[in-house]
């Protein structure tokens, strides 16, 4: 149950992305969550970053230096077979956490 | 953690700093990009991404703590960063670290010198306990009982002190000149021909009072130090080493010392050179004081109360106050000259209780190198300063260039939240990082100057007690050089900017060059162009004045002539033989067919030393008691004028009539003759050295035209070599011995005649193999010789005087292209509106002569003060001399010229349309 706290949640969002948009640099992580969650969800750069770094300390995504549209150097990054594995288990931790919350506030 | 890990996160972490930092910018900066796209003002979109962003410190440093890296730090970060600043502008960094190098290398080398020649302690235990009698140094002696400062003393004079100061744990004499030390060594019953040596008479008790034991064998005494007891020397490890090949066998020994039998009882230990630092004459051998009269014979001074020629240096007891040891030494030396107040002469006897010493610290020696060289190593050390200055400001002006260029970057590191003082220390490890690099080359530079100071210029060949392996206290000057210099050019650089501001990094403008925001690196040029022209005359000052001091008229002309130096003292002749021995020397040298003529004197003009003696004139009144009535007087064999081309001018010269059996003449000189006879016709007057009653003893045969014989045209006279007379003055009598061993033969020889110098060596060899010939030179070279120590310092000055110039230049060339960059559009617009290249380049060329002529406004004050400063050491030369002012004018007005007139010509090639576009 430790992995389902909000940092899980925020590796979820963004392994999620990355599943869905291919390659991408930080910013386009941030403003893609922000758009699909219709600004529900506002990921904060403070936290982003650091969450980046980390997944890709374990493996889950990899990164490289790459020009965006407007010729600006950028860092993207990818999912790897590892962070592919691991999100089909984020996902899974997800649903049983929504699932519990759920449950919970029923009864409560 | 391992180091290596350490050093290896170290870099990684480096690198993933700059990495994150750049992801952090560039979504900052998409961010904003997004927002002015979607119709938000600029400054508005900027504003609030970075309030999105939180704190971006926090953030990275969150992110680097992601990133599982030990932390480090930040100081180690800044200098990771600076190294890899520096290693990706591999141009800014050799230029500033050979700038550096030379500039740092230069002071550095200088102090060493200064480190050695002045700051040194003797290589002894415990020198601060070592006090020395005397403030002052002289060389070599003194014949009088008054001194003022007393710091010569007679034996006698050594004993009463030595038994009468209790103060004193230990108190030891030695002598400071070389008179009756120049030594002809050669090991008992061995064939080899004698070497030359320099011995030293000290006392019994020297060794013991140094507090130094011996290398080898057993250092002497006070036992071996009486008479009776069996002659003992000492050999100087650096000789031992040198000259014997650390033979063993030369311990315990016999040795002749110029004929006489002395035993090698020991060898000093390595660095040991006695208590007198000099330039030369540095003691091989250490004799017991009271050996000097076996090997002085006739001329000896051990035992004459009046002949003061001996150091005293002691070790002070501990608890002693060495104010009270002086007023005990004083109250000593009033007694002890009271006790020869029979023997004073008049004037002595009127000044002998108004003489005082002094009691100052001995753990330096007694320094007459430092005599000589302090002022001119401390004008050095300045001049080489000024060197550092100037490369400095280059630095400067390099790191305040590039530090436009970085603007953007700074500013951004600002707007993303770095503290001023952060951006300041950072900038400043970099200056200071570059200024390490700058002093490690500069130690090797310094190690190679100091060396070549010493090889060319300060001294021949001869060893000398100064080391330019650069110590301790010589690293560290340059270490806090380096951090001083570090600061010096870092900090302007560094303060300009950190005042970058984040708005104008946001603008991605680098064009915006207000006019007055460029002062700091002109102002520079104009402190570099200031400081050139001070070096530059000095230089220039120097220069001239070792020229006229090399072409002054010396009364006698040096080309053709050569200059024979032998020691027939030191190759124990007796006086008997030394007539016979100089004619047959002066007729073999004359029959060399090249050979116009050849004649000998006592110590040559400009080759050595002149002998004084007040004067009497008979049938004159006594002379006052502050009346100068001294003359320099030498002696001479009858072709001496002629070989030198000295003419006589009335009268007849020294001639072969005058021996032992014809009445003792004299040839006097104008000057002699013009001081003590005006307008008198001098021929067939007499006259003799004090007292009154030797007034008759020479006569005038004849006048010769003045020869410079040490620095000035001073009265002189001179006696021949085949007569002598009797003295009842102890001192008199031991210098009319000592003056009938000639030092000098002169050949006169037009014509560069081939070989001359081997064909003398080898005629004098067959006379007497061995007689010691220590050397056969043309005379212009011992004449230039002379001049050593101004030859060195007109030479560094030079040295000095090009180097700030081409830094200078350097400088003036790095800021004017740098101004033109920042101005092409403008220029573009000048030449769109019709300015034509030649008003371009003069407008460009204006602007670098302003700073230019600002910085000679300050300089040529500065180099008139400089001039003042060196001004005892100019010979005709005046200390605002306009000649010399206008050439280091006119030199850096070419050197500036140069310097601007490239980026001038470049401006003037702009393309206007191109320029214009980049508007």
């Amino acid at each position: 149950m430790a992995r389902n706290d909000l940092q899980g949640s925020l590796d979820l969002l963004v392994l999620k992305t990355l599943s869905q948009r291919g390659k991408l640099h930080g910013y386009g992580i941030a403003v893609h969550i922000q758009q699909a969650s219709s600004a529900l969800l506002n990921v904060e750069e403070g936290s982003l970053y650091p969450a980046l770094h980390r997944m890709e300390q374990s493996g889950w995504v990899a990164s490289e230096w790459a020009l965006t549209e407007t010729g600006r150097r950028a860092k993207y990054y990818r999912l790897t077979g590892a962070g592919r594995r691991r999100l089909e288990v984020a996902l899974g931790e997800f649903e049983e956490l929504v699932k519990g919350v759920r449950a919970v506030l029923r009864y409560a | 953690m391992g180091v290596l890990r350490r050093v290896r996160n170290l870099w990684r972490r480096d690198r993933l700093d700059a990495e994150i930092e750049e992801e952090l910018r560039s979504h900052v900066e998409m961010a904003v990009e997004d927002a002015v796209r979607a119709g938000t003002p600029p400054q508005e979109a900027r504003r609030s991404a970075r309030l999105r962003f939180g704190d971006p410190l926090a953030t990275r440093e969150r992110t680097v703590e992601a990133d599982a890296v030990t932390a480090l730090g930040s100081l180690a970060r800044d200098l990771r960063d600076a190294l890899r600043r520096l290693r990706r502008s591999p141009g800014f960094t050799t230029t500033a670290v050979i700038t550096l190098a030379l500039g740092i290398g230069a002071t550095t080398a200088i102090f060493t010198l200064v480190q050695q020649v002045m700051l040194r302690s003797l290589p002894v235990a415990q020198p601060e306990q070592l006090w020395r009698i005397g403030r002052d140094v002289s060389c070599c002696y003194s014949t009088r009982y008054n001194q003022d400062d007393w710091n010569l003393f007679s034996w006698e004079a050594y004993r009463y002190f030595r038994a009468g100061t209790p103060g004193f744990e230990n108190l030891a004499a030695f002598q400071i000149g070389v008179g009756n030390a120049e030594l002809a060594v050669r090991r008992a019953g061995s064939p080899a021909p004698a070497q030359t040596g320099i011995g030293e008479y000290v006392s019994g008790n020297f060794f013991d009072t140094l507090g130094i034991s011996a290398w080898r064998g057993r250092l002497f005494t006070d036992a071996d130090d009486q008479d009776g007891a069996p002659p003992a020397a000492v050999m100087s490890f650096h000789t031992w080493q040198q000259q014997y090949g650390s033979d063993p066998s030369v311990i315990g020994a016999t040795y002749q010392f110029n004929g006489h039998a002395f035993t090698i009882v020991g060898i000093t230990p390595p660095g040991f050179f006695g208590a007198k630092v000099a330039a030369s004459d540095m003691p091989d051998f250490w004799m017991p004081l009271t050996t000097e009269p076996l090997i002085a014979g006739g001329t000896s001074r051990l035992r004459n109360p009046r002949l003061a020629w001996l150091n005293l240096i002691g070790r002070i007891r501990s608890g002693t106050n060495p104010k009270t040891l002086e007023a005990q030494l004083q109250v000593e030396l009033h007694q002890w000259l009271g006790s020869h107040v029979g023997d004073m002469t008049p004037h002595e006897r009127a000044l002998w209780q108004t003489q005082s010493l002094h009691l100052t610290p001995g753990g330096a020696g007694v320094s007459l190198m430092r005599e000589e060289y302090e002022k001119d190593l401390w004008l050095l050390l300045l001049a080489a300063l000024c060197v550092l200055l100037v490369a400095c400001a280059n630095i400067a002006n390099l790191l305040l260039a590039r530090g436009m260029k970085d603007r953007p970057q700074t500013a951004l590191l600002a707007a993303l939240g770095a503290s001023r003082a952060r951006l300041v220390l950072k900038a400043l490890v970099e200056s200071l990082t570059l200024a390490v690099f700058g002093a490690v080359a500069g130690i090797a530079v310094a190690y190679a100057g100091a060396r070549l100071i010493l090889h060319l210029a300060i001294i021949g060949p001869e060893w000398i007690p100064v080391d330019a392996h650069p110590s301790i206290p010589v690293l560290l000057f340059a270490l806090g050089l380096s951090l001083l210099t570090g600061v010096a050019f870092g900090i302007a650089p560094a303060w300009m900017t950190a005042r970058a501001d984040p708005i104008e990094a946001l603008h991605g403008a680098s064009r915006s060059t207000g006019g007055n925001r460029y002062w700091a690196p002109k102002m520079l040029v104009i402190v570099q162009a200031a400081v050139s022209v001070v070096l530059l005359s000095a230089a220039a000052m120097l220069g001239q004045s070792l020229s006229n001091l090399k072409h002054q008229n010396f009364g006698f002309d040096s080309s053709g002539r050569y200059l024979v130096s032998i020691d027939t003292k030191t190759s124990n002749y007796r006086q008997d033989q030394l007539v016979p021995l100089y004619q047959e020397i002066e007729e073999r040298l004359r029959s060399f067919p090249d050979v116009h003529s050849v004649g000998s004197v006592l110590e040559a003009p400009m080759a050595g030393w002149v002998w004084p003696h007040d004067i009497r004139i008979e049938g004159k009144p006594e002379p006052g008691l502050k009346e100068d009535d001294s003359s320099g007087w030498t002696r001479v064999t009858p072709g001496f004028f002629e070989t030198l081309g000295d003419q006589i001018v009335m009268g007849r010269p020294i001639a072969e009539e005058d021996n032992a059996t014809t009445r003792p003449v004299a040839v006097i000189n104008e000057a002699f003759a013009k001081k003590f006879f005006g307008k008198e016709n001098p021929i067939g007057q007499h006259f003799g050295p004090t007292p009154r009653k030797n007034a008759g003893m020479y006569e005038i045969v004849g006048v010769a035209r003045d020869v410079v014989f040490a620095g000035n045209a001073e009265p002189m006279y001179f006696l021949p070599e085949a007569q002598r007379t009797e003295f009842d003055e102890p001192e008199s009598e031991e210098r009319e011995v000592w003056s009938h061993y000639l030092y000098n033969t002169v050949i006169w020889a037009p014509g560069n005649p081939p070989g001359l110098e081997a064909r003398v060596r080898k005629a004098l060899a067959d006379i007497d193999p061995h007689l010691l010939v220590s050397g056969v030179r043309p005379y212009s070279e011992v004449i230039d010789a002379v001049f050593a120590q101004q030859d060195m310092m007109a030479s560094l000055m030079w040295l000095f005087g090009a180097l700030g110039l081409v830094l200078a230049a350097v400088g003036l060339y790095g800021v004017t292209a740098y101004g033109v960059e920042q101005r092409t559009s403008e220029i573009g617009v000048r030449m769109a509106l019709g300015a034509d290249r030649g008003s371009v380049v003069a407008m460009v060329l204006r602007g670098a002569f302003w700073q230019v002529g600002i910085g000679l406004a300050l300089g040529i004050p500065a180099a008139i003060g400089a001039g003042y400063l060196i001004a005892n050491r100019l010979f005709g030369v005046t200390p605002w001399d306009p000649l010399m002012l206008l050439g280091s004018t006119v030199l850096l007005g070419l050197a500036a010229l140069i310097a601007a007139f490239i980026p001038a010509r470049r401006a003037a090639s702009a393309d206007p349309v191109r320029a214009l576009r980049s508007e």
